[in-house]
């Protein structure tokens, strides 16, 4: 009895201890990434020049969404989530997660996130009404799902009337070949490349850019992280930027990248082409005044998380 | 309130209980020995033990015994946090909570940076011997920058003087800190912070969306400092901040350093621009010791006791703060375990155990509005009722190909617009549920679409598997011709067909259905074709003497002896099923409780994943003791025989 209450005690306590431990940090920058997403900085993540600049070691994690992203960010396992999606942020800190957006990653066209309708279903940007009442794969709290309300403003059909199922990107493109589903919303050059072979985008590149739909991926950092080493924030974000000057330079090692994001030279350089890569400036005028900051504000985002000093202007 | 009512009286049922059990070992005689059953018998004290340990642990870790009892603490943590928060960055240039300086750190860290790169330079075979002798000077003059930023007598005055003012600054604010009135607020200040209190609301669920079916998260400490202790805690994060704020602007540069640096910067500048293409790697390896010097140039490098006093300054305002925290220190210690309210910009949250491990509380307000039909969770109620025509049954059940079949055609409109409708097309209607008859209730929501998945899959497992079993367990052919498929298939987890499911099945109920399938399949294989052999050999050559034909021996003879094993295995493959049934509703879900689950994930829905396990757990418990039922029922002999 003495026993077993003092194992069950002991056990309490550690669970105590362990939990707040968790949190310490280590001598070391961890960052969490997405495959399949290429960025002109992976070339450095390829040849380590991030823990050249940084001074110290920088371990870089792959995700698959940005919601495990801030996840893994509260428990204390990553400083720094690159390339998250504005949507996961967004829930994140609407769930008052001490987390900070400190840059913008990029921006994109529907390039990189759309939605598909499947060419035997007949659905266009024409007829897109007549997805009412069909189902339609839809990856919920990322950025697709606000491409898809996006785009379903724009083309005049009631998302409430669809039977909206739940589905990774992956699986999203594997029921919409299989005919399940007339139309997926997905992101990731892979899941699309699968997704347009049997359908067509509902709106083209250009029409989404016409109607104002956007999608941005952001950096984001752990406030104690940002607390703590503002210098080597400072940095990361500053090495972030020359990989953008020397890819709108022309000068990014494409082998590299894509051996990084895990795609083939192709594919990415197609999936880079939607992509835009801000200057400094111009991250500074979407965060204060531009696109970002019209983001945050229709999606009610609560104020004072988005912090400005870090850029290297 | 009631949170503190349940706590007390968990409390004390707990020691009474435990009192009880230990009384009622003094004076209880038992004649059992050691290892005799009977001694496990009676006991209802010690499972109120268990069930309320678990339930003051669950009170404890969320937080909700702090929310219960101190309510206002909340919110004076987080006017502990912001100070924390402001002072992070001072604290973390100071061995305050680290081991050394930062200063310390930076210069072994980069010392051992310049270190590596003269090894890799050394060694590298891309450079001529030339371009190594100009580069290791390059690193030498980065390596005498450090130095002059050490110098206590290099050091400007100007610097001096502002490290001074805000150390001045700090002690100032630690003096005021004690006084009683601090921070002096004037009574219109006051009531305007008395208004604002109420309009944010108290701490957890407050206010509750209701009509708009929308289950936001409403976890919420509240910011506004509500009490004057707090309000003290509030004032001097602000003014730490400044503090703050002033330090990390500051850069301990003086004239010598920039000199040195411009000219380091400059030279390596034009060496690089006089490198040809060829000389790449030379010219990345200036590029990387301009970096170097540049992190030195940023980092806050002081001289090892220009800070000291400013040092102090602090360590007297922390030391101060904590005292002044006093009792609040104790309940942040003893009543929010694993974890703390945090402070983050504009908001605090509760971070650690609170955070993932929602109040009981809060869970149970959000049960009870989920269980609203009008609110549910994605417009689906999680358990409700619908009125559905009996039509609709009718249409499911009859096939659509009896239409078909029958002669001639199908109505076919006439030149004025009109449809005649012909007996084909009557059919058709009958076959398809298209007519109306009376409405019946039908149960529908979350629950009730899990339940039945996981009831067909566990319905189809025992029509094919039991014969199967039993077959398998009589006969040679069909023990060896399914004996492989049936071995290679069972030990396989459930989960693994997961990826192919969608591809092969669909995004329907099939898959799903399929996955929980699988699992009982093999599961009630093994416990039929083990009951079936199990038979004594005595009782069917018993049966078989009084003339029993085949049929009659399994009816009578093999099917009851096997029934018991059978049973098991069905309790069995219900507890499997179960824990398979998230992972299936995971795939492509648009209902079920593994669906809820897995939206309320994304948008970090605490509370409502508890629920979803909650409701997981009682489902189980309601088919498995329906389960006992059944087999106390069918099986009185068991064991007895």
């Amino acid at each position: 009895m003495k026993k077993i209450i003092s194992f069950i005690l002991g056990g309490l306590a550690a669970l105590t201890m362990s939990i707040s431990v968790a949190n310490s940090a280590a001598n070391e920058v961890r960052v969490a990434y997405f495959l399949e997403w290429p960025s002109p900085n992976l070339e450095d993540m390829q040849k380590k020049a991030f823990a050249k600049a940084l001074g110290v070691p920088v371990k870089w994690t792959n995700f698959t969404n940005g919601g495990a992203m801030t996840d893994a960010m509260l428990a204390g396992d990553i400083d720094i989530s690159y390339s998250q999606g504005l949507v996961p942020f967004i829930n994140a800190v609407k769930s008052k997660a001490p987390i900070k957006l400190v840059d913008i990653a990029m921006e994109y066209g529907m390039g990189g996130t759309t939605c598909v309708t499947s060419n035997a279903s007949g659905i266009t940007k024409a007829n897109a009404t007549e997805l009412e009442g069909k189902k339609v794969a839809v990856p919920l709290g990322t950025m697709a799902e606000y491409v898809f309300d996006e785009s379903m403003k724009v083309v005049g059909a009631d998302r409430k009337k669809m039977d909206i199922i739940q589905m990774d990107p992956e699986e999203g493109a594997a029921a919409l070949v299989s005919g399940d589903v007339v139309m997926a919303c997905l992101f990731g050059g892979n899941s699309i490349k699968a997704a347009t072979a049997v359908g067509t985008r509902l709106l083209t590149v250009d029409e989404a850019r016409a109607a104002g739909i956007l999608g941005i991926d952001i950096t984001s950092v752990t406030d104690k992280f940002m607390k703590e080493n503002p210098g080597m924030l400072r940095t990361f974000i500053e090495v972030t930027h020359e990989a953008n000057a020397r890819y709108r330079a022309g000068k990014s090692d494409m082998n590299a990248m894509s051996k990084a994001s895990e795609m083939k030279v192709s594919d990415m350089k197609e999936t880079l082409g939607g992509f835009k890569f801000l200057t400094p400036e111009e991250t500074k005028k979407s965060m204060e005044s531009g696109n970002l900051d019209a983001f945050l504000k229709g999606m009610g985002t609560p104020g004072g998380n988005v912090d400005t000093s870090f850029l290297p202007l | 309130m009631f949170t503190q009512i349940v706590t007390i009286l968990i409390i004390v049922s707990i020691v009474g209980c435990i009192l009880y059990g230990r009384r009622l070992v003094k004076t209880e005689k038992i004649d059992a020995v050691f290892g005799n059953p009977e001694r496990a018998k009676g006991g209802t004290h010690w499972i109120i033990v268990g069930s309320s340990a678990i339930l003051l642990i669950w009170l404890y870790y969320s937080w909700d015994i702090a929310k219960g009892f101190y309510p206002k603490s909340a919110n004076e943590l987080c006017q502990v946090a912001k100070i924390n928060e402001s002072l992070m960055g001072l604290k973390y240039q100071f061995p305050i909570e680290e081991r050394e300086f930062k200063s310390t750190s930076v210069i072994k860290i980069e010392n051992e940076n310049l270190k590596k790169i003269t090894i890799e330079i050394q060694n590298s075979p891309d450079l001529n011997n030339q371009q190594k002798l100009k580069l290791v000077g390059f690193i030498k003059k980065t390596s005498q920058l450090i130095p002059l930023l050490t110098n206590d007598s290099l050091m400007e005055t100007n610097t001096k003087i502002k490290i001074k003012e805000m150390t001045d600054e700090l002690r100032l604010l630690s003096t005021n800190f004690q006084k009683k009135d601090y921070p002096f607020e004037t009574e219109l200040e006051k009531n305007e912070r008395q208004e604002a209190i109420i309009k944010e609301g108290g701490w957890g669920i407050t206010t509750v969306q209701s009509g708009t079916g929308s289950i936001e998260n409403t976890m919420e400490v509240p910011l506004i400092p509500s009490t004057n202790k707090g309000l003290k805690f509030d004032a001097a994060a602000k003014e730490l901040k400044l503090i703050n704020d002033k330090f990390f602007k500051l850069k301990n540069h003086n004239p010598q350093f920039k000199i040195s640096i411009k000219q380091l910067k400059e030279n390596i500048k034009t060496y690089r621009n006089n490198l040809s293409e060829s000389d790449e790697s030379a010219s990345t390896y200036a590029k990387n010791i301009v970096k170097i010097a540049r992190r030195i140039e940023f980092a806050s490098i002081y001289p090892p006791t220009a800070l000291d006093e400013m040092q102090d300054a602090i360590i007297e305002f922390d030391n101060l703060q904590k005292k002044e925290q006093g009792g609040l220190r104790l309940i942040d210690m003893l009543l929010f375990p694993a974890g703390t309210i945090v402070a983050s910009g504009p908001s605090c949250s509760e971070q650690g155990s609170g955070r993932w491990l929602p109040k009981p509380s809060d869970t149970f307000n959000k049960f009870i509005l989920m269980s609203k039909p009008s609110v549910g969770y994605k417009n689906i109620p999680l358990l409700w009722i619908d009125m559905m025509d009996v039509s609709k049954i009718i249409g499911f059940i009859l096939p659509d190909w009896i239409a078909d079949i029958l002669p001639g055609e199908y109505p076919v409109h006439s030149k004025d617009g009109i449809v005649k409708q012909n007996f084909k097309g009557q059919v058709l209607k009958v076959v398809t549920g298209d007519f109306k008859l009376f409405k019946i209730p039908v149960p529908y929501g979350h629950i009730w679409d899990s339940f039945m998945r996981v009831f067909l899959g566990l319905i189809f497992g025992i029509l094919i598997g039991v014969p199967l079993g039993l077959f398998m367990g009589l006969n040679r052919f069909a023990k060896g011709f399914f004996d492989p498929l049936i071995e290679l298939y069972r030990p396989v987890p459930p989960l693994a067909w997961a990826p192919l499911i969608i591809s092969v099945l669909g995004i329907d109920n099939t898959g799903k259905v399929f996955l929980l399938f699988m699992v009982s399949l093999s599961i009630m294989i093994i416990s039929a074709r083990a009951g079936a052999s199990g038979t004594q050999l005595s009782k069917i050559h018993a049966a078989h003497s009084l003339g029993a034909s085949k049929k009659q021996i399994l009816r009578y003879v093999i099917f009851p002896n096997s029934l018991p094993e059978i049973l098991t295995g069905i309790r069995v493959a219900v507890g499997m099923c179960w824990g398979t049934l998230v992972a299936a509703e995971f795939l492509a879900g648009t209902t079920g409780i593994g669906f809820v689950e897995n939206v309320a994930k994304k948008y970090f829905q605490y509370e409502v994943i508890w629920i979803t396990i909650f409701i997981m757990g009682m489902l189980g418990l309601l088919f498995d003791v329906t389960l006992r039922k059944i087999i106390d029922k069918t099986i009185p002999w068991r064991g007895k025989g």
